[in-house]
């Protein structure tokens, strides 16, 4: 599964930063056990799956980077419908989310995700993994290198290396440092979900960053606000009279 | 390119002109440096535009560069080969209920 480390979004207090503790492989223990993978019927868990459930609607109807991406799953052959292929659910750990090779899911950690520009990102992060799922051969479980490609891609499209969330994690940097995050937060995700090394993940990130930094699809850009989203949508939805007139 | 009847521009020029404003923008100047490094290149985007108008005004053969100029686009975004294969079709389990689902039908 490929997961997105967690922070506070923009507006949070200063001071908070990404958290760097060590997370186990199994951030999604019920995942694996029999039964229902949801948790009971405490009011606690209910109020943030119900919160979950409202703001991944808002992000699915209104967001311009998941619009773009899941009109672009659509033309690749795989629709997504909010009920089977989301699932919010509580999590071990400060992950925010993780994709699902293995059941074609999107898992939202609604423990973890506190606001609504937070949950637009974890969504975009995320369908980029299964974006990636669909038009590609990507070896999850059996190739790091193919896993550190698409994390350096959801953390080069999402926006979570955007100048302003650096900022906040009080990463202050401002040449190039876009693709230091790139790197730092791919590496944080492989060791989110894999139990190798630091040095192995750092090594796999490496070979692959140059080719897949530079892999934009679907957005033909990097969208660094909501704007550029906007243009890569109209773009894409443009593509049949472009491609006939080159 | 197709020649003769049925061209036109591969944008509108309403896309050419708002890519060239964004482009030339403080706030692309300052996403472009903090990903790159360096300063943007608009220059292409205003040619762009140009040959637009003149395909739009006077239907101008030098409309051509056009062409050349998105092709270029298009190669500089492929340049770099792929670390996987691209499927020929989407995963066959995309769309097959969940593991539980099928469980409790």
């Amino acid at each position: 599964m490929a997961g997105a480390p967690d922070e506070s979004g923009p507006g949070s207090a200063a001071g908070e930063q990404l958290q760097q503790q060590h997370v186990a492989c199994q951030v999604f223990p019920e995942r694996l056990a029999q039964g229902n993978p949801q948790q009971g019927f405490l009011s606690s868990f209910f109020t943030n799956n119900q919160k979950c459930q409202l703001m991944l609607l808002k992000t699915l109807q209104t967001n311009p980077y998941v619009k773009l991406l899941l009109d672009a799953m659509k033309h690749s052959g795989c629709a997504v419908n909010k009920e089977r292929h989301f699932s919010c659910e509580d999590c071990d750990g400060n992950v925010s989310g993780g994709f699902d090779a293995s059941t074609s899911q999107i898992v939202l950690c609604q423990n973890n995700i506190g606001s609504q520009a937070h949950m637009n990102r974890v969504v975009t992060h995320e369908l980029i993994h299964a974006f990636d799922h669909c038009r590609a051969h990507v070896h999850w479980f059996t190739d790091v290198r193919h896993l550190a490609c698409s994390e350096v891609r959801a953390a080069n499209l999402s926006g979570d290396c955007s100048l302003v969330n650096e900022i906040f994690r009080l990463h202050f940097g401002l040449k190039q440092h876009h693709q230091t995050c790139v790197r730092d937060r791919a590496i944080l995700s492989i060791l989110a979900v894999r139990n190798i090394s630091k040095e192995v993940a750092q090594k796999a990130v490496d070979e692959v960053f140059e080719s897949c930094f530079n892999d934009h699809e679907p957005f033909g850009r990097i969208p660094h606000n909501k704007t550029y989203a906007r243009y890569a949508h109209r773009d894409f939805q443009n593509r049949d009279r472009y491609y006939s007139n080159i | 390119m197709a020649d003769g009847g049925g061209w036109r521009p591969p944008r509108p020029c309403e896309t050419y002109s708002a890519e060239w404003k964004l482009c030339r923008s403080a706030r692309h100047f300052l996403h472009h440096y903090y990903v790159h490094g360096e300063r943007p290149a608009c220059e292409q985007w205003r040619r762009d535009l140009a040959n637009c108008r003149e395909w739009e005004e006077r239907r101008s053969a030098e409309a051509q560069s056009l062409c050349e100029s998105e092709r270029a686009r298009v190669q500089a975004a492929r340049k770099h080969t792929l670390v996987w294969a691209l499927r020929q079709s989407p995963p066959a389990d995309w769309h097959l209920p969940l593991p539980q689902e099928e469980k409790d039908q």
